[in-house]
């Protein structure tokens, strides 16, 4: 699922109203969402009320998987969170996995 | 060798770091950081086996190519009687062969066998020595020049050569000598295929060490013809004789080494051919020993082989020629590394040299290999190795210290308990006592590092070893004098290894509860010198080291509900029984007004905190400390205000986040409790202007820096002026670091931190609306409410609602909050959330505790029963006590990751913890 965030700015900050666990210098299992213990994949782990991130329909759990067409599966999660936070993008775009979607 | 010892140090080191962050944990860890370094493992091995290694392994690099040269001039003189005209061509291929052989084996194996190509080149001496002593001399002159030629490192390699000698020797000098050593020949024969192998074998760990082996090789077997006429012997001995084998000798040694892993599969199946030829290892070596000792004895004395040589040299022409077509060339092949059971065995060998050999090369074996330690463990050697700690020679006892720090090393305690209980500690601590070889002391600290990871040999430590590593270690290196004199300028602490290793052991023994402090509190002239140390490194501005952050974490655990353990607390108990404020004491009393935050009224301020402090408070603003009359010295020093500024420097200064931690930590340990002197404390914090530089760690990038800091506070704010203080001027600080919210936290930080900070906060706008107002201000609202609702977390869901719940309890607040559009329901816990954070909460939670914020006069009983714990009187001890726990865990964990993976990236791993980081973007 793709999802589009425009990122709201904030002082000097640009920002996308959530949090992300994981990535491959992460204890995999200590990741509370993901169903295979060993993924390091990116997730979110956190939202915040009325951000950007929930306006666009993100979801606590989620997997993600690319940030603007950058593979989000096999990064570091401080790797992750530069991309996620570049300041010269007004616009995220992610694709997503989420396990109800794929139940579906 | 010298370079493994060291990397099962450095996993000490590692040990240490997780003890950092609490004394208790083991030191194990600290050892590895080194270890990182040097690590054979890493494919770097090959560089790393040269630079790896420090003064040792250079040292035993240079002594080997001494070595060779030597050989080489023997060879030389040989020559003329190598002549034989064998090939060299035949000797040389074989050698290669089993080089390149060695090299794929090296590539599958790794690292271990750095150590290897040093033990090639042994092996080469041992060949060349052995060929030519043998020829020449009698097989005893060649034990002689062995000995007397190789020094510590050349040790190392002459026990490759040793061991073979050992074993192999003899046959060669049965030519010679019809006697008693035909039997040994025997012996041997049998075992020479199997030490063709094994001579591959040898070079094939060694190869594995690389370049330096091959070069030694090719540079001993060309130039010197008789290398290469021991090679040929052999395979035309092999071929000629009974040797079928001998045809399968490169598939013999191709199919061991690529077969299983490394050299233990290759004995093995060595092993049972000797078996299966009647050779029991022991017996055997009992045969050879009886059989050397004449020899050996006479040999001692006897002066080195190479005035004797030129006389020899004729010999050994002639033996050269007999030999060589018969027993000799078999002889030579015979070169393998001993197995297991043939190394421990030779622990017991007569001969010293063969002794220390033995032990270094167990010490190679056991680097880094956990299956190997088990299997010395299993086959008894670890009871030889320590009784050899006893020997006189210095270089066995070395040696012999060497295997058992790599064989403490690691996180099969099973060898620790092992060594413990052949008395192992005790006699570390004698050895201790006794030497004054700085390397050997190293390695006897080292062990006892190692050792001291495992919690339950650490009151065995600290039963056997405490006073003596304190008197040996401690004190001399810290550079305090029980009565300085005063001619003599007061010293510096030196951080040497052994004070390193001593105070990772102390670290983490330091963690083994009530009674293990207080043992380390009455050991004399323990604290006194740590403290003095870090005294030293606060003036040296040397604050990052491993040693100091050793120092800050025994300091740390020492400190450790000090007012309820250290005997006379009692007296202190009840602030009104304070002793008389008199003079003010060294500290600066006169100031004490200036708060650190610029100060308000202080006076006003004080009188008008009531309640909690009340009866304490009195004292505040005339707060004094007791006269003393003499000097404080041993424990009471823990506690005594002067020691808040040495932590303060500490914080201001070092950059070792485990000390940082450590020294916020002490901080927090002192300022627990009701009794007089954690009063004095929570005042000298602020009259030392210590709230700031803790305010100003809230920022630190370090979570567990973030957490001992916030804690710290939350006791701090017991004294009704720093809680004031500290609502004012940190309570943006701590705000920041909560999640959620829209603004960004700069850096992810833990559940427990986000608790402890959560926890602060409380108790800092508990009876104070003036705090809850700035918390309002610090717009935290938002960012509680948030974490209230949607924190995955059952305990931050938990603490923040109580802070909510204290904000919404100051009637006059209300109005200002509705303004900003919240409402009761914001504050009071969600249905669902508080409840399931209770259910959630772990089990054992006193739940009863938990609803408003009742005005007890603790105030602290609103809180969970784990921050109360941490923070606050009776419970401190027990709060501490759970904050360590963790701590400890985090320790072990990163110890086992270190021991598993000699990886660089170890060293890191100390810093980083597996947690789960979480970044709002």
């Amino acid at each position: 699922q793709r999802i589009e965030i425009q990122k709201l700015r904030q002082g000097e900050n640009l920002i996308l109203g959530f949090s992300i666990g994981g990535g491959i210098d992460q204890d995999p299992g200590q990741n509370p969402f993901s169903e295979d213990k060993s993924d390091k994949g990116i997730y979110v782990t956190r939202i915040t009320p009325g951000g950007p991130a929930e306006d666009a329909d993100l979801r606590i759990g989620d997997k993600i998987m690319q940030v603007n067409g950058w593979d989000m599966t096999m990064v570091t999660h401080d790797q992750a969170r530069k991309k996620l936070t570049k300041k010269n993008e007004d616009v995220v775009r992610l694709l997503i996995t989420r396990k109800s979607l794929e139940e579906a | 060798m010298p370079a493994e010892v060291k990397q099962e140090q450095s996993p000490g080191n590692a040990t240490s770091l997780a003890m950092m962050q609490e004394p208790q944990e083991p030191q194990e860890v600290v050892e590895e950081t080194v270890t990182i370094e040097e690590d054979p493992g890493t494919p770097t091995s090959h560089v790393s086996v040269v630079t790896s290694d420090d003064g040792t392994t250079r040292r035993t690099e240079t002594k080997v190519t001494k070595m060779v040269k030597t050989v080489t001039t023997r060879t030389v003189r040989q020559v003329p009687l190598g002549p034989d005209g064998l090939p060299l061509p035949e000797g040389s291929s074989p050698l290669s062969s089993y080089t390149d052989s060695i090299d794929r084996r090296y590539m599958k194996n790794g690292g271990e066998r750095f150590i290897t190509p040093q033990a090639t080149s042994t092996l080469t001496r041992a060949y060349n020595n052995s060929y030519n002593d043998s020829y020449v001399e009698t097989p005893e002159s060649q034990y002689i020049r062995h000995y007397g030629l190789h020094d510590g490192y050349a040790d190392l390699t002459d026990n490759y050569g040793s061991l073979s000698r050992g074993v192999n020797f003899r046959p060669p000098r049965y030519p010679y000598m019809p006697n008693s050593y035909r039997p040994e020949n025997s012996y041997t024969l049998p075992i020479r295929k199997d030490d063709y192998g094994h001579v591959a074998q040898p070079q094939v760990p060694m190869g594995s060490s690389t370049v330096d082996l091959n070069r030694s090789q090719p540079e001993r077997f060309q130039p010197e013809p008789y290398g290469l006429e021991d090679d040929r012997r052999s395979l035309g001995p092999e071929e000629e004789e009974p040797y079928e084998l001998e045809p399968d000798y490169s598939t013999a040694n191709r199919r061991i080494l690529p077969g299983t892993n490394r050299g233990r599969t290759h004995r093995e199946p060595l092993r049972d051919v000797h078996r299966v030829r009647g050779y029991p290892d022991d017996p055997i070596e009992a045969e050879l020993i009886d059989e050397r000792h004449p020899y050996i004895h006479g040999m001692y004395s006897a002066p080195l082989a190479q005035p004797e040589r030129g006389s020899m040299a004729s010999l050994d022409r002639m033996a050269g020629r007999r030999s060589p077509s018969i027993d000799s060339i078999r002889k030579d092949p015979r070169w393998r590394d001993p197995d297991l059971p043939e190394v421990i065995a030779m622990l017991g060998h007569p001969i010293d040299p063969v002794k220390s050999n033995a032990a270094a090369y167990l010490q190679h074996l056991c680097y880094e290999n956990d299956k190997i330690k088990k299997d010395v463990r299993q086959l008894k050697g670890i009871p030889v190795l320590v009784s050899l700690l006893d020997h006189p020679k210095s270089e066995v006892h070395r040696k012999a210290c060497g295997a058992l720090r790599n064989i403490s090393y690691g996180k099969d305690n099973e060898n620790k308990v092992a060594i413990k209980n052949c008395d192992g500690i005790p006699a570390l601590i004698r050895l201790l006592r006794k030497t004054n070889d700085m390397e050997v002391r190293e390695l006897i600290t080292g062990t006892l590092w190692n050792l001291s990871s495992y919690e339950p040999l650490k009151m065995v430590i600290i039963n056997h070893g405490l006073q003596t590593m304190t008197n040996e270690v401690i004190i001399p290196h810290s550079g305090w004098e029980h009565e300085p004199n005063e001619d003599s300028k007061p010293r510096d602490a030196e951080w040497t290894t052994v004070f390193k290793n001593t105070s990772g052991c102390l670290r983490n023994v330091s963690s083994d509860g009530a009674e293990a402090r207080r043992r380390l509190r009455e050991c004399d002239g323990l604290v006194d010198a740590l403290l003095h140390a870090l005294q030293s490194a606060v003036g040296k501005k040397d604050m990052d080291n491993k040693s100091v952050e050793n120092c800050v974490c025994i300091m740390r655990n020492l400190s450790y509900h000090v007012h309820k353990e250290v005997p006379g607390a009692e007296r202190f108990q009840d602030p009104s029984a304070l002793q008389a404020p008199g003079s003010a004491g060294p500290q600066r009393k006169k100031k004490d007004d200036a708060g650190c935050f610029g100060g308000k009224k202080a006076k006003e301020e004080w009188f008008n905190q009531g309640r909690k402090n009340g009866e304490n408070d009195k004292n505040y603003d005339t707060l004094d400390l007791p006269k003393r009359t003499e000097p404080s010295k041993g424990f009471e020093l823990l506690y005594q205000p002067e020691v808040v500024r040495l932590y303060l420097s500490l914080l201001t200064e070092s950059q070792n986040y485990n000390t940082l931690e450590a020294a916020a930590g002490a901080l927090q340990n002192l300022s627990a409790g009701q009794w007089t002197w954690s009063n004095y404390i929570r005042a000298t914090v602020r009259k030392e202007k210590g709230l700031p530089i803790l305010v100003e760690l809230l920022r630190s990038d370090s979570d567990k820096v973030v957490r001992a800091v916030a804690i710290a506070l939350r006791n701090l704010s017991i004294d009704r002026r720093n809680k004031d203080l500290i609502g004012s001027y940190a309570m943006r600080d701590l705000v920041s670091n909560l999640p959620s919210g829209q603004q960004r936290p700069a850096k992810n930080l833990e559940e427990d931190t986000v608790v402890a900070i959560l926890n602060t906060i409380h108790e800092i706008v508990t009876d104070s609306s003036e705090n809850a107002r700035s918390l309002i201000q610090a717009q935290a609202i938002e960012k509680l409410v948030a974490i209230n609702r949607t924190s995955q977390s059952a305990r931050e869901t938990k603490a923040a609602s109580h802070v909510l719940q204290t904000v919404w309890s100051y009637k006059e607040l209300r109005n200002a909050l509705t303004k900003d559009g919240w409402n009761k329901s914001h504050f009071q816990p969600t249905v669902t959330a508080t409840p399931k954070a209770t259910k959630n909460g772990k089990p054992g939670y006193d739940d009863t505790t938990l609803p408003l914020m009742e005005k007890n006069q603790d105030g602290y009983s609103t809180i969970d029963q784990r921050d109360k714990d941490c923070k606050y009187k009776t419970d401190d001890g027990s709060a501490d006590l759970t904050e360590r726990e963790p701590l400890k865990n985090d320790t072990n964990r990163k110890h086992y990751i270190r021991s598993n993976r000699p990886a660089v990236s170890l060293v890191d791993a100390c810093d980083v913890k597996p947690q789960p980081v979480d970044s709002w973007v």
